[in-house]
């Protein structure tokens, strides 16, 4: 074996480790201090965080409980508190005596129970005892003797020593009964001490009541709750659990004053060194909206159901808030917060609490039916009717096949019953032959009701764009390529989107819609005054839709188009046309047989040709028929010349001439229709407008109603994603400066591979995700730039961000099944007819008239608010009214409550069901009850009738100085309704709160306040009364209120002329105002 | 629990290595909520008081260039309780000196704040027409309307940042009185019942200002030498702006034309 030599280095003995080892225990020292320091802390920034809290917010308590002790000392500074301490100090020194006597009883009857009590107590347990040995020993002799024990001690006498020294001796019944007696007086004199106290205690209690009601803040006492609950906190996981919705959420952990009762801002929690307000300070403001979390209680909602994130998540900002990839559902970011609300609330078209308005997600809703994205995309709840007519089609069809089996049915059960062997058994299949009977009677009551819907929901279908059958009565042929290449260029505002066309898609798509038009001819007018048209346009409303002007000048409404240069592309006897009843449809359209229906249809039969919504029935085979133009644009009963008047003046709106648009004869070339055909199904034109040959196209793009759930991998960013994921120097993918500019934020530096990110791009330039890509022109992405502004492309991508299938249980939606729900449904109607551009339906809602020059110096002349109108109107007027506003089916061209309005309330021509919704909806909106049961007015006698006459017209009252009366003379200046209306129209209770306040019902109306003031219980009136009323002890307010609900003419008429100023114009004709009153009333009749 | 672990491992933590990392930690929190103590807001530097040995006034007059709109007449006869004749007051010219024009000290007062007068000002209803046509008040400053007028009348002022009120005042009833909170020049106020009626109510919060007079002068006294812009508000012909400087004592004159709107 050769000798292994030694090497000369062996590492074991010839080098030293020690410092290896040292640096290794220092490393692992340290991961094991890094351990536990990241277990206690590291995971926990909470704690951190909590620890801070304290310190700042009790800071911020005490600041603010100085505060509070100042304006609590200038509340009690106030001399009603001090005649309050007054009353209370009176109250006090007069009960003084008194309560102190009965104090003493108390006290003493107090001793003499104990007295009593410790010996009562004692024998009784002995009774007890005994008795407990009786009832469980088990021989007769036994329990005779124990008998006899019980009865030896109960009659043993016992010896109390009462308080007052003296003593007494007892029996144990005696004792019983003394024990009884002390207790029942000690309760009598508790009660008597109370009773002596009660005017001392409520003194006191409303002394405290008017600290707290005066002070805006929180009192200093309850400031000291607050205190104390900080000084005893310990750091913890702060956590809402709500099983039955998986809810678990530790936001609270940090946004520990989310919750709290006062309004705590960052600057308020910044640390005192700082300049700005630092991570910690921005967690801990408190909810900036506490009246949400009123109606979101956050023990039932958590956090994360409106704001999403990972509740459970507290290791980190990131984590909680479920920024990192493997989350699916990211904290909204802050300018999108309102998407939670999309959550629950998607079948709410508006929403708001109290005066708030949310208005982004509100807007969101509106824009996507206002633009047209219902056009292509699919939305639960939105464009509805369609879906529904399909449904209300199959009900009939359902209906019928059954029908006609209970038909056969009963035939056969009769043949059965004539077959019976026995009489019972006849009449029993009899009977069931009755039975199907009745039961196809029910059905044939179903059936009507269906017809009925399927009338209404035709008349409620409505296109965002114009029905372009009518494109040869209604344009300049030259100009229609012109609009196509980009709409926009025409009129910057219109709701027509960019489609980025290629010119020979222009002139297919031109020559199809110009050639499958309508050949009809629109009737002649004769030209108008445009001048009085102006001031028509400018008064009648039509401002609240439309606007005319552009850019700055730019004045009206957005919700129909911009008029400033309709006068280049507009026909002139089509316009008025319009503008006279834009309903009026040029020929009916049968959807059963798919075609439009001519006058040649009606004479075959032998039918006059004409079709309205009184005559929609198909002369062909009596079907449902489209009668209307599919326009929410309603009428405004002008007369004829005042149509033509306004078309002259609007014919005058133009840029250029309509003859200087190059000749467009391609259009006229039959080999590029059906060319036109394919591009017109290709980029989906009839989801916004009627075209012939499209009546039945379905949408073609996706469905968006959970489109924020979809994984963010079925979002197509194409080429993008990486840039997307990346984010930085190169992030932003939209070159175009226009488009640039749609972008909330501007031009992406951070990453947006996020849905947010992902809809704000689609939005602001939609082929965005084709750059770079090789795409044939049917392979492109067809979704048009709508033009939005930068508010706009947030609003809707806050609404397509909530748009998402909630994991949330069924009862979290916002369902309501009762009156709320109404108004819900109201709320569409209300938005699709665009009634908040001329009504105040919310307080502080501002109306698009409201802001036009012309009413700034007039509010007079605005629309009445309608915030309480549902209190304030008779349902069933309500619904007669917005079925016909002149209130007349003769005299037409005015308003049917307010003459004197130039501004005109339009006939919308609702169906019965939108009729239904409109009236359940103020009811609901108002929290009145249906079905509406009439207060009864008392009938005056003849002695009340005069005072109240005298009050009615008395100058300090003149009523009728600003009500209209129909006098035409007086009605010139009038500002007020006819009080002749008011007995149908009216509640009488809502007339008592009107004339009693009615800057609380409609803030800003011309009817002054302080007319009647509380005196007692009555409500007398404020000025000098008449001398008749003297000594009458009743209420003012109601008496007037009972003369105005049984006004007659006749008395109107007696009233209006013992007025001073009726006597200036008693020289009018008499039979003149006869016939204005009686035109009047007729106009009421009509209604009737 | 949490609590209770945590205090655990650091009590053990202490003992094997006496490293005191952690309760360094600590100590730092502690120290900086010491220094969390009551939130002071720094005082306003005191405005310097007016010496009243040193004030200067403003006076002079207003024009107007051009031709002077003809008053229209106003048709009362719908209310025969409206005695005397009526003459719109939108443009009141006589031979070239423009009334009611709202003059005051928009700017250069600094700081300053100034007490609310005791009196009240006067505003008054007769002959169906408002006396004045502009009214001068301070903020909070009370403003008591009458009516002489043997007819009711509502008093409805439509401002823009004070809050709407609309009331009615029967004849011979006790006069209303009001105040308006915030500043707000040139708020109008009107009377439902009579269309015609109306006027405007200037609200500043000093005391420096006037109103023109038929023969278009106006004056403001007690000014503190200094550096102001002068504003001359008319409720047709808009606001016209002026920057002056009054030394102490001075009697300055400051004049300013109006041009007929449209020219």
């Amino acid at each position: 074996m050769p000798e292994q030599p030694n090497p000369e280095q062996d590492p074991i003995t010839s080098k030293s480790y020690a410092a290896y080892y040292l640096i290794a225990t220092v490393i692992l020292m340290a991961t094991l201090f890094w351990a536990l320091w990241d277990e206690a802390w590291g995971q926990r920034p909470w704690k951190a965080l909590q620890e801070n809290w304290k310190d700042r917010y009790s800071a911020f308590l005490n600041t603010s409980r100085s505060k509070s002790a100042t304006s609590e000392k200038d509340v009690e500074q106030n001399s009603d508190y001090a005649a309050l301490k007054q009353t209370y100090e009176k109250t006090y020194q007069d009960s003084k005596p008194q309560g102190d006597e009965a104090r003493r009883k108390l006290d003493d009857a107090n001793a003499r129970l104990l007295a009593v009590q410790s010996v009562f107590t004692d024998r009784r347990a002995y009774v007890n005892a005994l008795t407990y040995e009786l009832e469980t020993s088990s021989s007769d002799s036994a329990k005779a003797s124990k008998r006899k024990e019980i009865d030896k001690y109960k009659n043993e006498q016992a010896t109390v020593q009462f308080p007052d020294g003296s003593k007494q001796k007892y029996t144990f019944p005696q004792l019983e009964e003394k024990y009884n007696e002390i207790r029942d007086e000690r309760t009598k004199l508790s009660l008597e001490l109370g009773d002596v106290l009660k005017p001392v205690t409520a003194a006191r209690a409303k002394m405290d009541e008017y600290v707290t009601d005066h002070m805006v803040d929180l009192t200093p006492q309850q400031i000291d709750g607050l205190k104390r609950k900080i000084g005893d906190w310990d750091p913890q996981i702060v956590q809402i659990n709500v099983a039955d919705a998986n809810i678990v959420d530790r936001c609270e952990s940090c946004h520990l004053n989310a919750r709290e009762p006062l309004k705590i801002t960052p600057a308020s929690m910044t640390s005192k060194g700082d300049k700005k307000p630092d991570e910690y300070a921005n967690a801990l403001t408190s909810h900036p909206e506490p009246e949400l979390l009123k109606i979101h209680d956050p023990d039932k909602f958590g956090c994360s159901p409106c704001h999403q994130g990972n509740g459970r998540a507290t290791t980190s900002v990131e984590k909680a808030h479920g920024n990192y990839e493997h989350w699916l559902w990211p904290l909204f970011p802050k300018a999108n917060s309102e998407a939670g609300c999309q959550n629950c609330h998607a079948a709410d078209m508006v929403l708001a609490s109290g005066d708030v308005q949310w208005q982004t997600i509100n807007d969101g809703k509106d824009l996507f039916r206002q633009r047209g994205c219902m056009g292509c995309h699919r939305y639960e709840g939105y464009d509805k009717e369609p879906e529904d007519l399909n449904s209300v089609g199959q009900q009939i069809k359902q209906i019928e096949t059954q029908k006609k089996d209970n038909i056969k049915q009963t035939a056969y059960l009769m043949k059965q019953a004539d077959a019976a062997q026995s009489n019972d058994e006849a009449n029993r299949l009899n009977g069931q032959a009755v039975d199907l009977r009745v039961a196809n009677s029910k059905l044939d009551g179903r059936l009507q009701q269906l017809d009925f819907q399927s009338h209404s929901l035709m008349q409620d279908m409505k296109k965002v764009g114009p029905n372009l059958k009518d494109v040869r009565l209604k344009l300049n042929k030259n100009w229609i390529p012109v609009w196509l290449k980009k709409p926009t260029d025409f009129r910057p505002t219109t709701k027509m989107p960019n489609f980025r066309l290629s010119d020979h898609q222009i002139q297919a798509i031109s020559a199809y819609i110009w050639q499958s038009g309508f050949t009809d001819s629109a009737p002649k007018h004769k030209p108008g005054n445009a001048a009085h048209g102006k001031e028509l346009f400018e008064t009648r409303g039509c401002m609240a839709c439309h606007s005319i002007g552009e850019g700055d000048q730019l004045q009206g409404g957005t919700f129909a188009a911009n008029l400033t240069r309709v006068g280049e592309k507009a026909n002139y006897d089509y316009l008025v046309r319009w503008i006279h009843n834009a309903r009026e449809r040029t020929r009916p359209y049968c959807p059963y047989e798919k075609k439009d229906i001519g006058p040649e249809d009606y004479a075959k039969k032998g039918l006059p040709y004409k079709f309205d919504l009184d005559h929609s029935q198909c002369p062909n085979d009596g079907h449902e028929l489209q009668v209307q133009n599919m326009t929410v644009m309603p009428s405004l009963r002008l007369a004829p010349e005042d149509a033509e008047d306004i078309a002259t003046y609007l014919m005058t709106q133009k840029k250029q001439d309509p003859s200087s648009y190059a000749d467009a004869a391609f259009m006229d070339d039959p080999n590029l229709k059906a060319e036109g055909k394919k591009w017109v199904r290709h980029f989906g034109c009839s989801g916004c407008h009627e075209i012939a040959g499209f009546e039945d196209e379905g949408r073609i793009g996706t469905e968006l109603t959970f489109e924020g759930s979809k994984p963010i991998e079925r979002l197509d960013f194409a080429l993008f994603t990486e840039t997307a994921q990346r984010g930085g120097k190169n992030a932003e993918p939209i070159k175009d400066n226009e488009d640039l500019a749609r972008l909330p934020d501007g031009p992406a530096k951070e990453p947006w591979y996020d849905h947010k990110g992902f809809f704000e791009h689609k939005l602001a330039e939609p082929n965005i995700y084709d750059q770079g890509k090789v795409r044939g022109e049917t392979e492109a992405l067809r979704m048009p730039n709508v033009h939005l502004t930068k508010e706009q492309v947030r609003d809707l991508t806050t609404f397509l961000m909530g748009s998402e299938e909630t994991s949330l249980p069924a009862s979290y939606q916002y369902k309501p099944g009762d009156a709320r729900h109404d108004i819900q449904e109201g709320w569409w109607i209300v938005k699709k007819y665009n009634c908040m551009g001329c009504h105040q339906f919310i307080p502080g809602q501002r109306t698009i008239l409201m802001g036009l020059p012309q009413y700034q110096d007039n509010q007079e002349q605005l629309p009445p608010k309608l915030l309480t109108e549902g209190a304030r109107v008779d349902p069933e007027w309500l619904r007669k009214f917005l079925s016909n506003p002149a209130l007349s089916t003769t005299d037409t061209n005015r308003n049917g409550v307010r003459p004197y309005l130039k501004v005109r309330m339009p006939t919308f021509s609702f169906s019965d069901n939108e009729l239904r919704k409109l009236v359940r909806f103020f009811e609901a909106l108002s929290q009145q009850p249906l079905p509406y049961i009439p207060e009864q007015v008392p009938v005056l006698n003849t002695k009340e009738s005069d005072m109240a006459r005298s009050l009615f017209s008395s100058t300090a009252a003149p009523c009728l100085k600003c009500h209209a009366t129909g006098d035409p003379a007086h009605d010139k200046i009038a500002t007020a309704p006819n009080f002749l209306l008011a007995k149908e129209r009216l509640k009488p209770d809502w007339v008592e709160r009107w004339i009693t306040d009615p800057q609380a019902v409609s803030p800003g109306t011309s009817m002054p306040s302080g007319l009647f003031k509380q005196q007692n219980t009555q409500w007398v009136f404020a000025g000098p009364t008449p001398p008749s009323f003297q000594g009458y002890t009743g209420d003012h307010r109601k008496l007037l209120t009972d003369y105005i609900f049984q006004l007659t003419p006749e008395e109107q008429r007696k009233v209006a002329s013992s007025m001073p100023h009726a006597k200036a114009s008693a020289e009018m004709k008499s039979n003149h105002k006869q016939a204005a009153l009686e035109s009047h009333r007729t106009g009421n009749g009509g209604s009737r | 629990m949490n609590k209770k672990n945590s205090l655990k491992i650091l009590v053990g933590t202490i003992a094997l290595s006496g490293l005191l990392l952690t309760a360094a930690c600590n100590k730092n929190t502690e120290q900086s909520s010491n220094s969390m103590a009551e939130k002071q807001a720094a005082p306003a530097p005191a405005a310097t008081p007016i010496d009243p040995s040193t004030v200067a006034t403003v006076k002079g007059s207003v024009k107007f260039d051009g031709t002077a709109p003809k008053p229209s007449k106003i048709d009362m006869s719908q209310d025969p309780a409206c005695k005397g004749s009526n003459e719109s007051e939108n443009v009141v010219v006589s031979s070239g000196d423009l009334a009611n024009v709202f003059v005051y000290v928009k700017d250069g007062l600094g700081n300053r704040t100034f007490d609310v007068p005791k009196d009240a000002v006067v505003l008054d209803q007769s002959g169906c027409k408002y006396h004045p046509h502009v009214l001068g008040v301070m903020t909070g400053q009370t403003v008591q309307i009458k009516n002489d007028d043997q007819t009711t009348h509502n008093i409805h002022p439509t401002p823009k940042d004070n809050r709407e009120w609309n009331e009615s005042q029967p004849p011979s009833s006790p006069a209303i009185e009001k105040n308006f909170a915030r500043e707000e020049i040139m708020l109008p106020v009107k009377c439902n019942q009579h269309p015609w009626m109306k006027m405007y109510v200037s609200v500043v919060k000093n005391p420096f200002y006037a109103v023109t007079d038929k023969s278009g002068k106006y004056e403001i006294k007690g000014l503190p030498p200094g550096d102001y812009t002068i504003a001359f508000v008319h409720e047709k012909l808009g606001e016209q702006d002026q920057k002056v400087t009054v030394a102490a004592k001075e009697t300055k004159n400051v004049d300013q034309n109006f041009k007929a709107a449209g020219e």
